[in-house]
């Protein structure tokens, strides 16, 4: 299969403003389907029941840390690309985060706009190609045990 | 037998002291200031990074929007119509991005002015108004912030040293609250002073503690990040510099106010 299916993007954060000025970029220069939270209970249910190639969120907020609602993300959707955005006071336990967490990348905040493209264009082929690998192996395993079934009549036939 | 310090020990252990207290105080200062930059740092964070954002998507969009201009079809129109409804709300964010700076900027401004020992006459409501600016960083959407203004005059006094005295309540009056919470503060005028009252709906203070909180030197703060002197420099910059008061009463696990009282006139000039 060589097609890319449409890339499904959340990001978190507790500023309204933040959700609306990327998504703004993203519409314009992609065809990201973009789905923003400022609550991060909220962007859980969402990944609870829709799949995610890849979840950015701010670190500092009110109810949930970033660490904490990308540690959720990674329990339910450990295929999804995990980015935390960071400010610079923050950085320190951002890279702490990124073995604990499976932190694909972090981003400084203020971020720039291509680079956090360009992120999360890796991040989404990273977790697509992840998805297509464990479909693969698991129709390769199907495949495999279903020769063995016909293996095992085969011999039984002819014994 | 023990021998007594004799009086040239003792002023030298006295201005050691001394100087040992302005350098906790200095500490203490360069601390406060420190979390206070690191607040409004993460404040103004988000509002800059929108803007610079939302610049490059509108440059971008007026660039597009100029060629479906130039071709005229209809769904070029369509598309620049479109493109100008979103033009419109992300200048609309920026406005409100660009304000939450300047309100921060505003609030820091009280505290530029060099400490002169000149007086002035202020509204400390007004000067209330841009310290609470400083702490929206931190309190934002955690806790509520009630404010009762009263009607008061001019107060005559160091404004720079009162907003210092007035951020040192309101954060560890934040600090005390763990999670949500509700900040209130308010103004009245007594007789010949000013009452401002700020209260917290935070653990309290223990009955215990109650005693050495503005004795200076205690704190329930982790070690580096309080140095306890933060409310024995608002106990002097209140009694001794304005001839006021500072009080508070507390209940543990209900909350604590604090109570500032502020002559309006210094009695500095002289009688007659």
């Amino acid at each position: 299969m060589g097609t890319i299916e449409k890339a499904s993007v959340l990001i978190v954060d507790d500023e309204e403003m933040v959700i609306t000025s990327v998504r703004a970029y993203l519409e314009l220069e992609t065809n990201f389907e973009v789905h923003g939270f400022t609550e991060p209970e909220q962007a859980v249910k969402h990944l609870e029941n829709n799949l995610v190639d890849i979840a950015v969120s701010d670190y500092l907020m009110p109810r949930m840390s970033g660490i904490q609602f990308l540690t959720r993300a990674k329990q339910i959707q450990p295929e999804a690309s995990r980015v935390l955005l960071t400010g610079h006071a923050d950085k320190q336990s951002a890279i702490q985060a990124i073995n604990d967490v499976g932190l694909y990348q972090y981003v400084e905040k203020p971020w720039e706009n291509e680079q956090l493209l360009m992120i999360m264009q890796n991040g989404i082929e990273r977790a697509q190609l992840l998805r297509e690998l464990r479909e693969k192996v698991s129709e390769l395993s199907t495949a495999h045990s279903s020769l063995k079934d016909v293996q095992k009549r085969l011999l039984r036939a002819f014994l | 037998m023990s021998q007594q310090p004799d009086a040239a020990e003792l002023d030298q252990l006295r201005a050691k002291a001394d100087r040992l207290a302005a350098q906790l105080a200095e500490e203490n200062k360069m601390a406060s200031i420190g979390r206070l930059l690191a607040s409004i740092v993460h404040e103004v964070n988000s509002p800059i990074g929108s803007i610079l954002s939302n610049n490059q998507v509108v440059l971008r969009s007026l660039e597009l929007m100029k060629s479906c201009l130039a071709s005229g079809d209809a769904a070029s129109l369509a598309k620049a119509k479109k493109l100008v409804e979103t033009c419109l709300s992300l200048t609309a964010i920026d406005k409100i991005a660009c304000e939450r700076i300047s309100d921060v900027v505003r609030g820091l401004k009280t505290f530029v002015r060099p400490d002169s020992s000149e007086l002035s006459k202020v509204n400390l409501n007004e000067q209330l108004q841009d310290t609470l600016k400083l702490t929206q960083g931190e309190f934002r959407q955690r806790i509520t912030v009630e404010t009762d203004f009263g009607e008061i005059p001019l107060v005559e006094c160091h404004a720079n040293m009162l907003n210092q005295v007035f951020l040192n309540i309101l954060v560890n009056a934040g600090q005390a609250i763990e999670g949500e919470g509700r900040i209130t503060v308010r103004t009245r005028l007594e007789g010949g002073s000013v009452h401002i009252s700020i209260g917290d709906t935070g653990h309290g203070i223990k009955p215990e503690d109650r005693p050495k909180v503005l004795a200076g030197g205690f704190t329930t703060k982790p070690v580096g990040v309080g140095t306890g002197l933060g409310l024995a420099l608002s106990k002097k910059i209140v009694e001794e510099i304005h001839g006021g008061s500072l009080s508070f009463e507390s209940e543990v696990g209900v909350g604590t106010t604090f109570h500032i009282v502020v002559p309006v006139e210094q009695a500095t000039k002289a009688a007659g």
